[in-house]
């Protein structure tokens, strides 16, 4: 029995045994997700550590290989977003904790949402990612329904806008067993051919994914549960719960679905990012609340991870899949570190209306230092992790000559700088002091700015991610 | 003989597309609650035309029996509104939706007659020897692919936990005429659903049957002696059993997978010789959560501390 063994199976066995004991234990619940956070963090640093040492990891669970079983597989795009869940789900874990608010379901859910999110970056078996993926949404569902009130609807409409997305990926996956007789996608990918029972498949499944991944325009159910759910949740979802959509939809046109790129396919991605950019872009400028600007933001940066499957066939995909990747991770902790701090000064002021939330310093000073740095990596000033994403993926389209995807990075960098110029104005004005009522614990601001220094962080980490994101540690290569 | 299935089939096939046609776009909610009952029942006996009795079965108990009572408990919580809604003969979006349903229809149906259906039925059987178990679809479920049904559980036990996070079960609507008999029948018709449930469970290991079907149909009994007015004697409160059978068969399976490990095998890979043994256990342990989140499904909350009336009496 290998180390790698042993760390995916703590990565997926120890959330969800903490889950039971949450559900049945009440009184113990925030101990042991505090533990499990613990040992989660430990172990995705060990996995990745793992895996820049000795290559694509694989394990047949139960002894059973592919295709009668399901296989696990860590490479360098899988270990980063297993490292980054870590990072949210910890921190997040942290804020609720010191928000202490009574409401004992909300750990159990918690871990679920936490375990799904470990199995579905762990697994090369599509039925098992729909399975994962089931849970993954149920999960988040309750917990955007947790904020009771107006997250009703749009926890309903998630909920609904999910399922479909699940039913049309099935419905996909169903099509590619009938045709290959597999699961497994390492499997699919050496037999795919290309005829219609696999197009049918491809487009049904990658439907199914850009519904899940809120890219426009099927991006309708996204702004209102991500700006209504608890501020913890809301970091999740935005950070993680969307990034994983993203990860299958590269998984797989980078491996079996590859065969179709070239038909114009990796265009219309890059069109679709782009109008993700810019219509995000357009709607964040618009937005009266903090939280719904920062959740429309999410539809907007999400373009940029898009544009990397029009640049993944030419000679800048190396550059551009590194530079995607960081994107998304770096998104990930400056995103969610961004709702952190939102989720405070909102619950200091009562409320998170833009035109009257109080300046620097209302509601402590941690939330706005928080605040500024996240904002900085999302805009990509150096030397943040942002930046490194965006120049990586910039240097790629530039190697490529695909001027079109230059403009849209461009473009796409103005917006954020656009709306996020109205978030920073906010911190110009006096302080102000909301209603003291159940002042929260000033170490609540805490997870939230770790998680900013670390979306900075990223940046200063460059060798290490040049080697993790290396072309040699991409499962099924680079197209 | 050939002709005569073809037209059963044939029928079969045209009447499950009318009734889903009938739940979705009928005026009436509870027309269309009972197209959906109706709709399951006929699903069932297409998965047996399918040979698949396992899903057949499961399909009966959940899709028409449990999901048929949720609806029609639901509708009758529901305040009684007299807006019929646009019929939808005057709904302009089905100029979209019809022709968009066809040609995805025609697409899929070219598509699967394309299909050369390989499957894996050779390797299952193959492996079969090595499973524990002689029924291919339960060495698939808790052997094979036991991870799938891991998971699978663990969305039974989320659903119940979702739900109970949203708040305490409603109370119960009493009974518009409230008779002695019904309690008692349902007491005594419980004890049958236990019987068939323990049978189907044996048979998993051998033949079409184990934990899904055995677990719905134990539901299905629950659900039915709660409508029949029989209170539950399962407290919500922290120290009743309710949470604990709820996490029973997610439990095991975890204990399982991570257990083996301490022995030295891959993670859920079960120890040579011990498979038929362990099996049996899960199915056990997995069909008890399954009619409890069945139930609990139905109570729609997390119930109360202490039940009213004669619960606590016994």
């Amino acid at each position: 029995m290998s180390q790698a063994n042993t760390l995916m199976a703590v990565l997926v066995g120890v959330p969800l045994v903490g889950a039971i004991i949450a559900f049945v234990y009440p009184r113990l619940a925030v101990s042991i997700t505090a533990v499990c956070a613990g040992v989660m963090v430990a172990a995705a640093a060990g996995l990745t550590r793992l895996v820049l040492s000795s290559g694509v990891l694989r394990q047949d669970v139960g002894g059973w290989a592919a295709p009668l079983g399901i296989g696990w597989q860590v490479d360098g795009l899988s270990a980063g977003l297993l490292l980054l869940t870590a990072a949210v789900g910890a921190a997040g874990a942290a804020h609720r904790a010191f928000e202490a608010l009574e409401q004992p379901f909300f750990w159990p859910l918690w871990l679920f949402l936490w375990g799904a999110l470990n199995v579905l970056f762990l697994s090369a078996d599509l039925f098992n990612l729909y399975v994962a993926l089931e849970v993954l949404s149920l999960a988040a569902v309750a917990l955007i329904a947790m904020a009771g009130g107006g997250a009703l609807p749009a926890a309903w409409r998630y909920l609904l806008a999910s399922m479909l997305g699940s039913t049309v990926y099935l419905l996909g996956v169903a099509l590619l067993y009938g045709r290959y007789g597999a699961l497994d996608i390492a499997l699919i990918a050496d037999a795919l051919e290309t005829d219609l029972p696999s197009a049918l498949a491809a487009a049904l499944i990658t439907l199914g994914l850009l519904l899940k991944a809120a890219v426009f325009p099927l991006h309708f159910w996204l702004p209102s549960a991500h700006g209504r759910a608890p501020a913890a949740v809301s970091a999740a979802l935005s950070a993680v719960v969307v990034a994983a959509a993203w990860y299958l939809l590269v998984r797989l046109w980078f491996a079996p679905f590859g065969a179709f790129q070239g038909n114009g396919v990796g265009v219309l991605f890059g069109l679709l990012g782009a109008a993700a950019m810019v219509w995000g872009g357009l709607l964040a400028l618009v937005q009266h609340r903090l939280k719904m600007l920062i959740a429309y933001s999410t539809v907007s940066q999400f373009g940029f991870g898009l544009l990397l499957l029009p640049l993944a066939g030419g000679v800048g995909a190396e550059l551009a899949w590194r530079g995607a990747v960081v994107i998304v991770l770096s998104h990930g902790l400056a995103k969610a570190s961004l709702f952190l701090a939102v989720g405070g000064i909102a619950r200091s002021q009562g409320h998170d209306r833009l035109d009257a939330v109080g300046g620097f310093g209302s509601g402590g000073v941690l939330p706005w230092l928080a605040l500024v740095l996240a904002a900085a990596s999302l805009l990509g000033v150096p030397p943040t992790g942002g930046f490194a994403g965006k120049w990586w993926l910039l240097q790629g389209a530039l190697a490529e000559g695909a001027w079109l995807w230059v403009l849209a990075i461009l473009l796409g960098t103005l917006f954020t700088a656009a709306y996020l110029s109205r978030l920073l104005a906010v911190l110009l004005r006096p302080a102000q002091r909301g209603p003291q009522t159940g002042r929260p614990s000033p170490l609540t601001a805490l997870p939230g700015f770790v998680l900013a220094l670390m979306a900075c962080g990223l940046g200063l980490a460059l060798p290490a991610l040049e080697r993790l994101l290396s072309s040699a540690l991409v499962a099924g290569g680079l197209p | 003989m050939g002709w005569l299935v073809l037209v059963f089939d044939g029928l079969l096939a045209a009447a499950l597309i009318w009734l889903a046609w009938q739940a979705t776009h009928t005026p009436g909610l509870f027309r269309s609650v009972i197209s959906f009952i109706i709709f399951g029942l006929l699903m069932a006996l297409a998965w047996v035309r399918l040979d698949a009795p396992d899903i057949a079965l499961a399909e009966a108990a959940i899709g028409a029996g449990a999901t048929g009572a949720l609806l029609l408990s639901a509708l009758g919580r529901l305040v009684a509104t007299h807006e019929e809604g646009a019929p939808w003969q005057e709904r302009r979006d089905l100029y979209f939706w019809i022709p968009a349903g066809g040609a995805l229809l025609g697409l899929l149906t070219l598509a699967a007659w394309m299909l050369p259906s390989p499957g894996l039925g050779e390797q299952v059987q193959d492996a079969l020897p090595e499973s524990g178990v002689q029924n291919p679809v339960t060495a698939v479920l808790l052997n094979f692919r036991a991870l799938d049904t891991l998971l699978e559980i663990g969305v039974l036990l989320l659903a119940a936990i979702a739900i109970w996070s949203l708040g305490r079960m409603p109370l119960p609507s009493a009974p518009a005429v409230r008779s002695p008999a019904l309690p008692a029948l349902g007491r005594l018709l419980f004890p049958m659903f236990v019987l068939v449930s323990a049978y189907l469970l044996w048979r998993g290991s051998h033949a079409p049957g184990g934990a899904f079907p055995a677990g719905a149909v134990m539901g299905a009994g629950g659900i039915l002696t709660i409508l029949a007015g029989a209170q539950p004697w399962l407290t919500g409160s922290v120290h009743g059993p309710w949470r604990m059978l709820l996490s029973l068969g997610f439990a095991a399976m975890l204990a399982l997978a991570l257990g083996v490990m301490a022995l030295g095998q891959p993670f859920f890979a079960y120890p040579p010789g011990l498979a038929g043994l362990i099996v049996l256990a899960l199915e056990l342990a997995a069909g008890l959560s399954i009619a409890m989140s069945l139930v609990a499904l139905y109570l729609a909350g997390q119930p109360p501390d202490h039940w009213e009336g004669e619960a606590r009496g016994e």
